[in-house]
């Protein structure tokens, strides 16, 4: 499939803000099922030049700053992307969930795995309790494959808890949503996570987006209108496995992948701070628009 | 200086016999001195009890007016220790050797966990030691240009056991710069201990700190700017912040003075941005970047890691380092020493096992007594340690975020002499060393600051205690090495960069924040002044039962000048109830508590930009106890002395911001503000107490003309009773009386003459002051003084008012134009979401 993914963010202020600065996420990236064919950026009014770095998960950031009184601005960013259906994965086969915590806390004699290593311990964001750590250990139980144990949990999450826009907002700690057992994809996505590094269970946060306008005859997938969030676990043979515990599936053609971190906060498609605003409005509207099949 | 053989009969009753198989500083295991404690015992010996306790008087003394006691006075329960530890050559060498290693060995596991990440790819490190708390900064690893170094300054907690040996107890890396303490605990202690000081030859810390300079002037160059980025005066390091910035010639800046733009950072300053070079961090890594970590960074804070990561600004040390910090490095200190530097560790650790491996965690749950459980790399001060409370609530932390904990133990420790009440004794001890970088190695300060810690004195408890967080005070001396070639000229840094006119004037560098901060010390200590005379006059007048002074609807008049008043009582009951309004009511704007309460707030801010004896006039004035007692009419004669002292401290503050600042701008803002403020007070007198013909009138203006403190001046002029436009002369438009109205804008017009403009055309707030100047001089005292038919005089009215409301709006223009730089930034809401309170602390207990 090739997608164009507009993204766009507008902040108002009650006053003329003197000075504000944006961190950007929103450059989709490369991966193993997607290829991003062009990406751009505009912002009005027009800003001081942007400066462009990786973040140590490889995800490409982007600082835009603002210098002049302004009391409006609109960030867009547009993208091509090229998406493949994910090859298959038999569940079943991977490794007990024990012996991926083993290799990647460093206990006995397997090899490290500094990629994975970030993701294994509970972030800010992801912190657990005792309640989420009884939640988890019903789906990952004594040598289960950890990939089937995930996929459990993933639509237990997806059965217990009510998708419920505005419950939530984004700073939500996952403690709080799984006891409301609500909440929006973000949420989702901190819970699941919270149940797996509460075991030591190496997994991480996706960003991205959801097809706005469904396949013919299929339903419209819930979290569409705005940017989406995921969880990738990872396995010793397939290496990071999407699940999406908003939709209870993993993502195949309908996910674009952003980037990833340790929770929300890693990748926060638009943050910053402003000088002398007042109180401010914002609004963001997302638009993924199928432009062809692309065959196989 | 007595014989040795004298000596040792004084010494042995001064010092008692060292305990058993624990190592003594100042006496050998068979009880004989130590040879370079010899000098200084014989030295106290021959102080006798007397002098000794008043040496300790002087230190404490002296010490309290460097301002450490100040700083740590509410955090530190004890006066400390006047005697310091005297550490030989030889005990010197091998305690450098190991700090000088371990800073080294902390910089080479930093540059490779934000660099290559060998250590965590070979398995070297567990990864739970970096990721498993929040201290690892994400956003400060990998970068393609990483930073030249990572610490430019290390701390150390360390300490001899009671064998001996020299051993670590923290690794001091994220807010280091505890050197102010360090120099200023130096100086009290050299000058109390001069003589043994001298004779003794103790090496001094000037030219360690020369060597660390210099290293900064060749990282900021020739025209660069070198910052220290403290938190602010709630820190309770900020008195070391201060002090070191002042010795180093650095501006100390906080986090909503610097911003960060085009990968570069500036400070916010009255003459626009400056840009700054190296910056010396004095607040915590996860709060100096409001876009990377925007939840735990400080109220105004920019986004200090870009201008580190483009190249264009120093950190030092730099966001990251706590992943290193307090107890990190301890339980695989041995092995990264041998991969790191390919040497064997030189001064090992108290016994410290990390939590994050599951036999560790087994021990410490099995036997909890001698461990103490801590967080692995926050600082101790700052740690809540309550989760660990008791056993159920320290085995769920740990079975929950095993990784953040390490256990330690202190093990048994040397001890030293130190001073109980008229005896001497030995008790256990810790000291803190202090190293910089100094471009071609590190350089560590002979010298330190000690502290005792409490151990349980029986053998079998094998030591334990806990580090103080603050409140060390025990100087450490290092006898000069004299094999070795002197250090030079003693002389203090200070004096040496004055003499060779190193020192940049501040002139137009003044932060807009501290100016902003001046300015309202100026206006709220005359604020202070009307509130303190107003009370004065009241009173006087009521004590003196004088049928027209004291009666109480004049009184109630007067009172009310600065009070609401509450008309449902008598007004005998109404003036009672100003007067205690005044001097107790919080929530009274212009009543005492809230004022002196910004006062002292904005000194203890504004204190290194006004003189450090006017800021002991304010600090005097504001912390008086008597404050809190509750004075009212009832005490009458009490209160009536702390007002006339407080007016007194005013005025001595007022007198040392004259005499003792330099005409800067800080001065300028300081003056500007009061100048401000008094006239506004003064065009209010003149219309409550002149604004119609009253029939008390004579009163009246006896009772302004006490307020402004021209009595005197009147008699002088006019030997009659008040007339209404001879009083209007002296008090309105006389611009030679610096209580009169015209004065204060004349003064004022004066100062925003001077200030920086942006083009050829006067400010807008200098029209304004400069209309009210002309205003004035073309009115005559007779004129104002006409009444209408109702009795009131209009046309001084309206003239006050206008004076009143112009005056606002040139301190409102003021700020518009200096100030509105040191406006802080917020954090914008997050994308798709509204933003919501804060996450709370992720607490593992919860």
């Amino acid at each position: 499939m090739l997608y164009e993914v507009r993204h766009r963010t507008t902040y108002r202020y009650a006053a003329r803000a003197a000075f504000s600065q944006h961190l950007l996420r929103l450059t989709p990236r490369d991966t193993d099922c997607q290829r991003v064919l062009d990406s751009r950026i505009d912002i009005t009014p027009r800003v001081e030049p942007m400066a462009t770095q990786q973040d140590l998960f490889g995800n490409t950031e982007h600082v835009a700053t603002m210098t002049r009184a302004h009391d409006e601005l609109t960030i867009t960013a547009v993208s091509r992307v090229e998406r493949q259906d994910p090859s298959q994965f038999i569940f079943e086969a991977g490794a007990p969930w024990e012996r991926v915590r083993d290799q990647v806390l460093g206990h006995g004699n397997m090899p490290p795995v500094p990629e994975a290593a970030p993701f294994v311990f509970p972030s800010a964001m992801t912190g657990g309790n005792g309640d989420i750590l009884d939640y988890s250990v019903k789906s990952l139980r004594p040598g289960r494959p950890l990939l089937a144990a995930a996929a459990e949990l993933c639509a237990r999450i997806h059965r217990d808890f009510e998708y419920e826009p505005g419950s939530t907002g984004a700073d939500t700690h996952p403690r709080d949503s799984f006891a409301a057992r609500r909440g929006v994809c973000q949420d989702f996505a901190h819970v699941m996570l919270a149940c797996l590094r509460s075991l030591r269970v190496p997994a991480r946060y996706v960003s991205g987006y959801l097809r706005t306008v469904p396949p013919q005859g299929q339903e419209r997938l819930q979290g569409a209108d705005a940017s989406h969030a995921w969880v990738s676990v990872w396995d010793p043979v397939f290496a990071w496995v999407d699940f999406d515990p908003t939709n209870d599936v993993v993502p195949g053609l309908d996910h674009i992948t952003l980037a990833w971190g340790r929770d929300f906060r890693d990748v926060s498609p638009v943050s910053g701070l402003v000088v002398g605003s007042g109180s401010q409005a914002l609004s963001v509207g997302v638009d993924v628009i199928p432009l062809s099949a692309i065959p196989a | 200086m007595a014989s040795p053989g004298a000596a040792t009969a004084e010494e042995s009753r001064l010092v008692p016999r060292p305990r058993p198989g624990v190592f003594n500083e100042a006496l050998g295991p068979d009880g004989a001195t130590r040879p370079h404690w010899r000098g200084f015992l014989d030295w106290l010996a021959a102080l006798g009890t007397e002098g000794r306790a008043a040496t300790a008087r002087d230190l404490e003394r002296s010490r309290a007016e460097s301002g450490i006691a100040f700083s740590a006075r509410e955090h530190a329960d004890a006066a400390a220790d006047p005697l310091p530890v005297i550490l030989s050559a030889q005990d010197w060498a091998a305690l450098e050797a190991g700090v000088i290693q371990r800073a080294r060995l902390a910089e080479a596991v930093l540059a490779d966990l934000y660099g290559p990440n060998r250590l965590l790819a070979e398995g070297v490190l567990p990864p739970g030691m970096v990721y498993g708390t929040d201290a690892f900064a994400a956003h400060c690893a990998g970068w393609q240009s990483p930073p030249q170094r990572y610490l430019y300054v290390y701390e150390a907690d360390v300490a001899r056991t009671a064998e001996g040996e020299w051993i670590c107890l923290a690794d001091r890396l994220d807010t280091p710069l505890g050197d102010g303490w360090l120099i200023a605990n130096r100086i009290a202690s050299s000058q109390c201990f001069a003589q043994p000081f001298l004779d003794l030859g103790i090496r001094r810390v000037a030219s360690h700190y020369a060597r660390f300079q210099e290293l900064l002037d060749s990282l900021t160059g020739w025209e660069g700017r070198l910052g220290l980025l403290t938190r602010g005066e709630g820190d309770p390091r900020f008195f070391s912040h201060a002090y070191l910035a002042r010795y180093l010639n650095a501006a100390l800046v906080e986090p909503g003075d610097v911003t960060v733009r085009e990968g570069a950072a500036f400070v916010k300053t009255l003459d626009g941005l400056k840009k700054i070079d190296v910056l010396l961090r004095g607040a915590p890594d996860r709060a100096v970047d409001a876009l990377h970590r925007q939840a735990e960074a400080l109220p105004g804070a920019p986004a200090l890691s870009l201008a580190a990561r483009s190249g264009a600004l120093v950190i030092g040390n730099a966001i990251g380092v706590s992943v290193m910090a307090h107890r990190a490095l301890a339980p695989y200190a041995h092995l990264l020493t041998e991969r790191l530097l390919g040497e064997d560790l030189k001064m090992p650790d108290a016994p410290c096992l990390w939590m994050g491996e599951d036999a560790a965690r087994e021990t410490v749950l099995a036997d909890r007594t001698p461990w103490s459980v801590e967080p692995l790399n926050r600082r101790a001060m700052v740690a809540d340690r309550t989760h660990l409370a008791d056993d159920a609530a320290l085995a769920a932390a740990l079975a929950r975020r095993p990784e953040r904990y390490v256990a330690l133990r202190i093990p048994r420790l040397a001890d030293t002499p130190v001073l109980r009440g008229r005896q001497l004794a030995s008790a256990p001890w810790m000291m803190r060393v202090f190293a910089c970088w100094i471009g071609d190695g590190w350089s560590v300060a002979p010298a330190g600051v000690a502290a005792e810690i409490a151990q349980d004195p029986d053998p079998a408890a094998g030591g334990g205690g806990r580090v103080p967080a603050l409140g060390f005070g025990k100087d450490v001396w290092v006898i000069g090495d004299r094999e070795d070639a002197p250090s030079g000229p003693s002389v203090s840094l200070l004096a040496d960069r004055l003499a060779t006119g190193h020192l940049r004037r501040t002139g137009r560098d003044l932060l807009s924040r501290v100016a902003d901060e001046v300015f309202w010390l100026g206006r709220n200590a005359e604020r202070a002044e009307a509130t303190l005379r107003l009370l004065d006059v009241c009173l006087r007048r009521y004590l003196s039962g004088n049928r027209i002074d004291a009666d109480p609807v004049l009184l109630v008049d007067l009172v009310s000048l600065r009070v609401a008043d509450r008309a449902d009582l008598s007004p005998a009951q109404r003036f009672r109830d100003a007067v205690s309004r005044l001097v107790n009511d919080e929530a009274e704007p212009f009543g005492l508590p809230a004022i002196l309460a910004a006062l002292s707030a904005g000194a203890l801010r504004a204190r290194l930009s006004i003189s450090e004896e006017g800021w002991r006039y304010i600090d005097r004035l504001s912390s008086d106890r008597r404050w809190g007692e509750g004075l009212d009419l009832r005490r009458s004669a009490d209160l009536m002395r702390l007002l006339e002292e407080s007016i007194r401290n005013l005025a001595a503050f007022s007198g040392a911001a004259q005499d003792n600042l330099t005409r800067n701008f800080a001065w300028r803002f300081l003056e500007m503000g009061r100048r401000i403020e008094r006239g506004k007070e003064i065009a209010r007198l003149a219309r409550r107490l002149a604004g119609e013909e009253y029939e008390d009138e004579e009163s009246r203006l006896r009772a302004w003309l006490t307020l402004s403190d021209s009595t005197s001046a009147y008699r002088n002029r006019y030997m009659m009773v008040p007339r209404v436009a001879a009083v209007l002369d002296l008090l309105v438009l006389d611009e030679t009386n610096p209580r009169a109205l015209a004065y204060q804008l004349v003064q004022l017009e004066a100062v925003l003459a001077d200030l920086p403009r942006d083009g050829p055309y006067r400010r807008a707030e200098h029209r304004l002051a400069l209309s009210l100047v002309t205003e004035l001089r073309m009115l005559d005292a007779d004129a104002m003084a006409e009444t209408t038919d109702t009795g009131t005089r209009a046309r001084l009215v309206r003239l006050m008012r206008r004076c009143e409301s112009d005056l606002a709006e040139i301190a409102d223009r003021i700020a518009r134009s200096y100030f509105a730089h040191a406006e802080v930034p917020v954090a914008l809401a997050h994308a798709g979401r509204s933003a919501e309170p804060e996450d709370k602390a992720d607490d593992p207990g919860a």
